[in-house]
């Protein structure tokens, strides 16, 4: 290499001058990032690669530099900071959007109800030892009553009561209930999650045709309450309405109509006043006789119903061995 | 996915581990893995280690060899990327077929979302420049040349890609003085005339595709007069020139779901999101306090009461030259 094209190569590696454009140089300083989007010199680029690039990488740079040098700064104890802009190229995150957690049961209802959540604080208040002293742990508030030295007996109480011991079943007894719970909400969310899951994938795999999940839940949701329905209407199907079976595990309670009262005192007498002439006015029409005289088909026995007397009677006769069958219908076919 | 087992946190320590590879609203800075096939050429594994070099300290290197073809099977490189924690990798190949070969892979959610095969023509390492380089850890800036990487899709895939190799993560503040090092130059040549550039598909079209040159430089910034500076730049290494291979697109599904940025308020990202502030409180009076956790105080070093009595002398010039005479026979 002769000396006039090492004086050339070294104005240019120490150079700082730039070239022109044909599209102006586009930087996205969140990302510390420009794009030249004009298109390379061909001839440049055969003749003399590296200088080229070079030239190219000083006029986007100097780009570059000129947009960070614009941007805000903050002076803090450690120097000047340059503030980032957001970036404008998007490109892919590591990981999904996290998922917002699922509420537990208690967050669910308090949401429900509006109840603000409230943080306990770790100490509380000792009246008889003027300190503050810790809600649970070790000399804990919590265990207060099984730890003391002297212990109140009352007089119904049996001899042989522990307070200490009682008092600490009662507390064991409330962190496995919370535990346990704890366990029910855990399960809870997996078992929503597993399934939001699986009703994903299914609809991203199959298409349209199928239920979205919002639609499977609801239908779940009928179907459940279409059973509880069924379950408690068949409960009272006996003669004594159910009154006197077994309970099954779980079963659901039957929830009747709530009756409402007035309040006793009240300011407003004019709804009042309305609610009692209405009273009087269902009086004059006999509004509940005329229902009374259409439903009651058994006349002054309005309450009989007629059918069950029909089967229990059935039963009663099969229980002596008058007849095997129990309904004319299977007597007949039987002969 | 199923080799890896499922770890339950025993203690607070591991729960917090295992809680920062959960996704969060602002990520953290994607980690590399580098990671050699079965066979691999001299290029390849000092492209592979100066392109190491100027990751870290966000990068893993893997210095084995392991049988991984990514464009066949992913299995192995997503086992690589969970026990990792890791969404980026490089693997480096050598084949008679495909020489001097590397391919990057982006994982989104533990699986591919997709992949660029580049060939090395020409590698320069960074040993090989005489010149200063810059520090470990230091963002380096990005400059991209040509219309190619606007328009065309395969230059696109380029370009997101080492987009997000080097300066993925956004940052929120940077020190412009002295905290800018080096830019690393990525230009792509011009179309050759006859080619059809169209002809995206096509096979043949791989050859006609312009190479890519990876270029970084050192940068300098020069008084001016002016409140902006003068930029000088000089190479530092490594230069490398690529040709595109393969390239795997990504799921349009799993792309979009990537590509989903969350509703944050600029408030919440300026109060420093996703960094959860301890030990530091803001009093009734309105004045910010600090708690600091100093660590158990050493009381054997402590210097206590200084006496001509306690002083701790050498051990006698006498013993020590009998010792090593004893030591010498």
């Amino acid at each position: 290499m002769d000396v006039a094209q090492e004086l050339a190569n070294y104005a240019a590696a120490n150079s700082t001058a730039t070239l022109d454009r044909a599209t102006p140089i586009i930087s996205d300083a969140g990302l510390l990032a420009a794009f030249d989007n004009s298109p390379v010199d061909s001839d440049e680029y055969k003749m003399n690669l590296n200088q080229h690039l070079l030239a190219l990488t000083l006029t986007s740079t100097q780009s570059l530099i000129s947009s960070l040098f614009a941007l805000p700064t903050k002076s803090t104890s450690s120097g000047i900071l340059t503030i980032l802009p957001t970036p404008t190229t998007i490109l892919p995150r590591e990981k999904p959007l996290p998922k917002p957690k699922p509420l537990t049961k208690w967050e669910r209802f308090a949401k429900e109800k509006g109840i603000s959540h409230k943080r306990k604080e770790k100490d509380v208040w000792d009246e008889e030892l003027q300190d503050w002293v810790p809600r649970w742990g070790k000399g804990g508030k919590n265990r207060q009553g099984e730890e003391q030295w002297l212990h109140e007996v009352k007089a119904g109480d049996d001899a042989d009561l522990d307070p200490a011991k009682t008092a600490k079943a009662e507390r064991k007894a409330r962190i496995a209930k919370n535990e346990k719970q704890h366990a029910a909400n855990i399960a809870a969310a997996a078992n929503s999650a597993a399934s939001a899951s699986l009703s994903t994938s299914a609809s991203s795999s199959k298409g349209k045709g199928e239920l979205s999940q919002e639609e499977k839940k609801n239908l779940r949701e009928r179907r459940k309450d279409e059973l509880k329905r069924s379950m408690l209407i068949s409960k009272t199907a006996t003669a004594s309405l159910g009154k006197y079976d077994g309970k099954i595990e779980g079963e659901p309670k039957a929830k009747g109509v709530k009756r409402k009262f007035e309040p006793t005192s009240t300011k407003d007498f004019k709804g009042e006043k309305e609610s009692q002439l209405d009273v009087l006015n269902r009086l004059e029409k006999g509004v509940g006789k005329v229902k009374k005289s259409k439903k009651g088909s058994a006349g002054a026995e309005g309450e009989l119903n007629v059918r069950k007397a029909v089967r229990f009677q059935g039963k009663v006769d099969r229980a002596n061995g008058k007849s095997g069958g129990g309904g004319a219908a299977s007597k007949k076919g039987k002969r | 996915m199923s080799m890896l087992r499922t770890i339950k946190p025993k203690n607070a320590r591991v729960k917090r581990a295992l809680e920062r590879r959960e996704p969060q609203i602002v990520e953290n800075e994607k980690t590399v893995i580098f990671v050699r096939g079965q066979s691999t050429s001299d290029i390849v594994r000092n492209v592979m280690k100066d392109l190491y070099a100027l990751k870290r300290p966000n990068a893993i290197n893997f210095s084995r060899k392991n049988d991984i073809h990514p464009f066949e099977d992913t299995a192995s490189l997503e086992f690589f990327a969970n026990k990792n924690d890791s969404s980026l990798f490089v693997t480096g190949l050598h084949s008679k077929k495909r020489p001097h070969n590397l391919v990057f892979t982006r994982m989104f959610d533990g699986r591919v979302l997709d992949m660029i095969e580049l060939g090395v023509d020409d590698f320069k390492a960074m040993d090989e420049f005489d010149s200063p380089k810059s520090s470990v850890g230091v963002r380096p800036l990005m400059v991209f040349h040509s219309d190619l990487f606007d328009t065309h899709p395969k230059y696109q895939a380029v370009k997101s890609h080492l987009l997000d190799f080097y300066n993925g993560h956004a940052l929120s503040e940077i020190p412009l003085i002295g905290g800018i090092e080096h830019v690393i130059s990525i230009t792509a040549g011009p179309l050759d005339p006859d080619a059809d550039i169209n002809d995206v598909s096509a096979s043949a079209s791989e050859k006609n595709l312009p190479k890519i040159h990876f270029r970084v430089y050192t940068l300098k910034l020069l008084a001016s007069g002016s409140k902006l500076p003068k930029i000088q730049l000089t190479e530092m290494g490594p230069s490398i020139d690529l040709s595109i291979r393969r390239i795997q697109d990504a799921d349009e599904e799993m792309m979009k779901m990537a590509n989903k940025r969350p509703k944050v308020a600029k408030s919440d990202i300026e109060k420093g999101l996703g960094k959860k502030k301890k030990n530091i409180e803001t009093d009734t009076m309105g004045d910010k306090v600090g708690k600091l956790h100093l660590e158990r105080q050493d009381l054997n070093k402590m210097q206590g009461r200084k006496m001509k009595g306690l002083k701790v002398r050498p051990a006698k010039n006498l013993t020590s030259t009998e010792d090593i005479e004893v030591d010498d026979e």
